[in-house]
């Protein structure tokens, strides 16, 4: 089947794919655009909340990389955040990825992922349960979780808070046999409480490169794959430090602080133990270097 | 018989001078008032009539015509009663001729003959004062306007006074204008715990003069915050405690603490309409932003006033002045003021807090975010978040931290310097003269583009940041824009700044 045409597939046909078939609750029809065969896998998942983080996003990103990299292909919602920025990073390496959508593959929902899934259309896949044309309703996305958790090999939540719109695709993973994954985060954040949820009950713990690889191992098509062939080459470069030519001597210790937990000027001013007005000039400078990027709370996180 | 007895009424927060003649003749007896006289105007007629009888005169069975000049200018109110009671009396010989000579004479009348108070005394005053005219006018009221002024000033309480010509008030020294706890500002920073940045904000606000947009979650603060600015903005001038008392004279609001040197702080609901803003109404009333002249306007929820008030507030920010056109001509009123805004950051308020999860969707988020248009949002030089402070951190800080006048001390320094250096403040430049201003060092500049490009920052966006920057060197004493000034800068930018 070719690109921007349309199919149907039910269980009879051979592109219906045969790890969909076996999972609880096949679809009785997949309607999709795009490239069939990349429904076969391996597939990896990459999931995450809607209100990402830079951190959030920065995990999303760097493990769909490596996925690229292995030979997988990404698979997620098209949801604004964490999904989004997986799927982009996918492509964005040269690689392939599928959206599930919750309404009708040729549906742009959400509007900004408008871009993005019609490069996917062409380049990679979207599919969905729903029927061409039927838009978005809420009941489906849960649904259509069970499809993405199907459809690949594991599950990785990059960040969740709790709850989170997420857990019900880990759910799915579990009831479908799949691996579920999960990236930790500070204890303090909010917004990785779901993740280290996942993880106290059980989840494999992405803490590194070298875990996703060895995660994704088995299923790899290429062999020979290892973290330092997978990073950017930009970061191999001493990871995140900042440059030699900051003018206060405090810039590495504020880079670290903000790296392990976003910040507000105020709380790295008492951290540090300088006055204020020192602490945004070190923010400002490690923010014109691209270290850091204001949040629309005011916090500082590293990027 | 006829006689002229000088006068004068408000046209917007100015006063300017009228003639009330008097023709006092043969026919028919009639009492009319001519000169585009509204109905308040024209209901003193039976005022002065009655007054006139209850104090022993004579009111004339003839015809009685007063005229207000000049003739085309709309007359509102109830402050002509005395003055056309004096022209009756002077056109009659019921008092002597000469005694009002030259005078201007305000009031309105009781129908026992009192001379009662009237809204704008400080703008007759201060009119009276540019004239080089004697203001005669009533006794009761809060009396500031006599002290605020410099003009020649008698007072009557009664209209049998009118021969005598008034009685000289006693001059007071200005200080004792108002009872110091009344000028006190509300909030003094040392009250305010913690908040590290939104002080170190409303230190560059008042030495810059640039508008302030807080963001945080409710109960976080926004609102003292706000308050405390008065406190922090530099000492007014003699002029400016005028301009600011003038205005709310003029509303019939007390004007002492203003008098006193306290700057206002106007806090209009979000309900406010348009009018109660910028201004209306006949007679014309100042609205919250005049009233808020030469001191801060405060739009606490900022997304909940309706966005045709928040575009009415385009002409002041830009201008420092509201012009109304009206039927008659149009009337500029004075409106320079800082503008702070507090918004929240999401419907239910709490995006961003460490203790309370958010519950709003993407969806609801930018809708609330766009309810405040863009042209709004590039008035505010200066951003800060608020957040609430943790309970532990409020029962253990001991320090108290600064108070308001060291703040003040030092914006007022920064002006100083700005003048010496410069001999201008930069409150309001952009482009070729904010640049000039500057002086940006070749650290800062670069600094600047850096992060202009990477964060796709527009030219306005550029200035506001030069802006604080030059306010934040300013502070520093530095006569050139250094990098660290720059990076400081940063901080406080716009954060949807495209």
């Amino acid at each position: 089947m070719t690109n921007m045409e349309r199919w149907r597939l039910g269980p009879q046909d051979a592109s219906y794919p045969e790890a969909l078939r076996r999972s609880p609750r096949p679809p009785r029809v997949l309607h999709g655009m795009g490239d069939t065969t990349l429904l076969a896998g391996p597939g990896l998942a990459i999931v995450g909340s809607r209100k990402a983080t830079p951190y959030g996003l920065q995990c999303a990103k760097r493990f769909a990389r490596i996925a690229v990299g292995a030979g997988l292909v990404v698979v997620s919602g098209a949801a604004i955040g964490c999904d989004l920025a997986a799927l982009q990073s996918a492509i964005d390496a040269g690689g392939k990825g599928i959206a599930v959508l919750g309404c009708g593959p040729d549906i742009d929902y959400p509007r900004r992922a408008a871009h993005l899934l019609s490069t996917l259309r062409t380049q990679g896949a979207v599919v969905a349960e729903a029927d061409f044309g039927v838009p978005p309703l809420r009941w489906a996305f849960p649904e259509r979780n069970r499809i993405i958790a199907a459809l690949s090999c594991a599950v990785l939540v990059v960040e969740a808070a709790l709850p989170s719109g997420t857990f019900s695709t880990a759910d799915h993973a579990l009831a479908a046999g799949r691996d579920v994954a999960a990236v930790p985060g500070s204890i303090f954040s909010p917004t990785s409480a779901g993740t280290n949820r996942l993880l106290r009950d059980g989840a494999i713990p992405i803490t590194c490169d070298e875990d996703m690889v060895d995660m994704l191992a088995g299923w790899s098509a290429s062999s020979d794959v290892s973290a330092s062939s997978l990073s950017p080459a930009s970061e191999r470069r001493g990871r995140g430090a900042p440059h030699l030519s900051m003018c206060d001597p405090l810039s590495p210790e504020a880079h670290r602080a903000i790296t392990a937990h976003p910040l507000r000027p105020e709380g790295l001013a008492s951290f540090l133990g300088i006055p204020l007005t020192r602490a945004l000039r070190i923010l400002g400078e490690l923010e014109t270097c691209g270290l850091t990027s204001q949040g629309a709370d005011g916090s500082y996180a590293a990027t | 018989m006829q006689a002229v007895v000088g006068s004068s009424t408000l046209v917007g927060v100015e006063a300017v001078g009228v003639e009330v003649q008097a023709d006092v003749s043969n026919g028919l007896p009639s009492f009319t008032i001519v000169g585009l006289a509204d109905t308040a105007v024209q209901e003193a007629r039976d005022r002065v009539r009655s007054a006139l009888r209850a104090s022993g005169f004579d009111f004339p069975s003839r015809r009685v015509l007063v005229n207000l000049a000049p003739a085309p200018l709309k007359k509102r109110g109830t402050g002509f009663d005395l003055a056309i009671a004096a022209s009756i009396l002077l056109a009659t010989e019921q008092i002597p001729r000469g005694c009002l000579e030259g005078a201007r004479v305000v009031g309105e009348l009781a129908l026992d003959g009192t001379v009662r108070s009237i809204p704008g005394l400080l703008a007759h005053a201060v009119d009276a004062g540019l004239a080089g005219v004697r203001l005669i006018g009533p006794k009761a009221g809060t009396d500031a306007w006599v002290l605020a002024s410099d003009a020649d000033i008698r007072m009557l309480e009664h209209i049998r006074e009118l021969a005598s010509g008034g009685r000289q008030p006693e001059r007071q020294p200005r200080d004792c204008i108002a009872d110091p706890r009344v000028t006190r500002h509300a909030v003094d920073l040392c009250d305010v715990f913690g908040h590290e940045m939104p002080k170190r904000a409303l230190e560059l606000s008042a030495a810059g003069a640039h508008n302030l947009l807080m963001h945080g979650p409710p109960g976080s603060g926004k609102s003292l915050l706000a308050r405390a600015l008065c406190g922090v903005l530099p000492r007014t001038t003699e002029q400016e405690r005028v301009e600011s008392a003038t205005v709310h004279s003029v509303a019939g609001l007390d004007e002492r603490p203003l008098l006193a040197g306290g700057r206002p702080f106007r806090a209009p609901h979000h309900s406010c309409s348009t009018a109660g803003l910028v201004g209306g109404g006949s007679p014309l009333r100042p609205g919250e932003a005049s009233l808020a002249h030469n001191g801060v306007l405060f739009l606490d929820e900022m997304n909940e006033f309706s966005p045709s008030s928040l575009q009415a507030l385009r002409q002041p920010l830009e201008d420092k002045s509201i012009t109304l056109v009206r039927a008659d001509g149009s009337v500029t009123l004075p409106a320079a003021f800082v503008l702070v805004g507090a918004i929240n950051p999401c419907p239910c308020g709490f995006l961003g807090d460490e203790r309370h999860p958010c519950r709003c969707s993407e969806g609801q988020i930018s809708k609330h975010r766009a309810r405040i248009g863009g042209p709004l949002l590039d008035r505010f030089d200066l951003n800060v978040r608020v957040d609430r402070i943790d309970p532990d951190l409020l029962l253990s800080l001991r320090s108290a931290g600064e108070c308001s006048d060291e703040y003040r001390f030092r914006a007022e320094a920064a002006r100083d310097f700005a003048m010496r250096s410069r001999g201008e403040l930069h409150i309001g430049l952009c482009g070729d003269d904010l640049l000039r201003a500057c002086r940006l060092s070749g650290q800062a500049a670069k600094h600047l583009s850096d992060t202009a490009t990477r964060t796709g920052m527009s030219g306005r966006g550029v200035t506001r940041v030069m802006r604080v920057a030059r306010t934040i060197a300013d502070l520093d004493a530095s006569d050139v824009v250094r990098a660290e000034h720059v990076l400081e800068s940063l901080a406080f930018r716009t954060a949807s700044n495209v």
